[in-house]
């Protein structure tokens, strides 16, 4: 298999913040009782693995609807963007707390190699968005016969 | 007073113990003539995975998501854990705990607690003497 270097170009950014978090949580995390805040940095927080034949996608959209999401899929790039609406009322409500974030969002995702995007695959279960994109035929594996000379 | 709301009781485990390590949901909290309205998010937790308890007017919530399939593949971009999440609020006196609503939807928790009716705005009728 071939070995890619992938880097985000806010992977840099989010490590650093990262490592702060934690230097944070190792200081004051005695105040939240061993318990974390999830680090907003870029939105919606995404992991991405990779198998054989695909690039699996979760992103994290609690509150979202599928009509409030748009998933673009390029030849190597996939595209999350839509709207959060806080569900507060606009009249009539006095606010004690406000930490969920709330507006427009767009977030592009670089792939490492080529994908059928038409074959790409979504689907929203408890909030969390599962994106499954085949690989285009020509960037999966293929396995090569070795002949013996005699 | 000590009341289970909402929950799924029969996981074996006491639900206002936090777990070893958890995640804190971002919540918003909000006001309303009659209620007080929590929203927490939650992500990848089912509704039979959720507990809510209020004892003492302490609120506890606690999420644990859904096992998720095996995590196949390389990871190659990791920016969040799948782990409980666990909060406990501590409530203003008069809230009528007996009445909590509570409602999930994609991962999105919803408390609604009504005022009693002590709290609620009365008008004050003044007479001309």
């Amino acid at each position: 298999m071939a070995i890619r270097a992938w880097v985000p170009s806010a992977e840099p950014f989010a490590q650093l913040q990262r490592e702060m978090n934690r230097l944070f949580d190792s200081v004051f995390g005695k105040h939240f009782g061993g318990g974390r805040l999830r680090a907003a940095y870029v939105y919606p927080a995404t992991n991405v693995r990779e198998t054989t034949d695909a690039y699996l996608v979760t992103s994290e959209v609690p509150g979202l609807e599928m009509d409030d999401l748009e998933v673009y899929v390029t030849r190597d790039q996939l595209t999350l963007s839509g709207m959060r609406d806080h569900g507060i009322p606009r009249e009539g409500a006095t606010l004690h707390r406000r930490e969920r974030d709330s507006g427009r969002f767009s977030r592009a995702i670089n792939l490492p190699g080529p994908v059928q995007g038409d074959a790409t695959e979504a689907t929203l279960t408890n909030g969390v968005l599962t994106i499954r994109i085949p690989k285009a035929e020509e960037a999966k594996p293929k396995r090569v016969q070795v002949s013996v000379e005699k | 007073m000590s009341k289970a709301i909402d929950v799924d009781v029969e996981r074996g485990q006491d639900p206002t113990v936090p777990p070893e390590s958890y995640f804190l949901p971002a919540t918003d909290v909000y006001e309303t003539e009659d209620a007080l309205v929590l929203l927490a998010e939650m992500p990848g937790v089912a509704p039979d995975g959720l507990d809510v308890t209020v004892e003492d007017n302490v609120l506890v919530i606690r999420g644990d998501p859904v096992s998720g399939a095996a995590e196949d593949g390389d990871v190659l971009l990791k920016e969040f854990e799948v782990g409980s999440f666990y909060r406990a609020f501590q409530l203003p006196a008069d809230y009528d705990t007996e009445k909590v609503e509570a409602s999930v939807r994609q991962g999105v928790l919803t408390l609604r607690l009504p005022k009693s009716d002590r709290l609620k705005p009365r008008r004050i009728e003044v007479k001309a003497e």
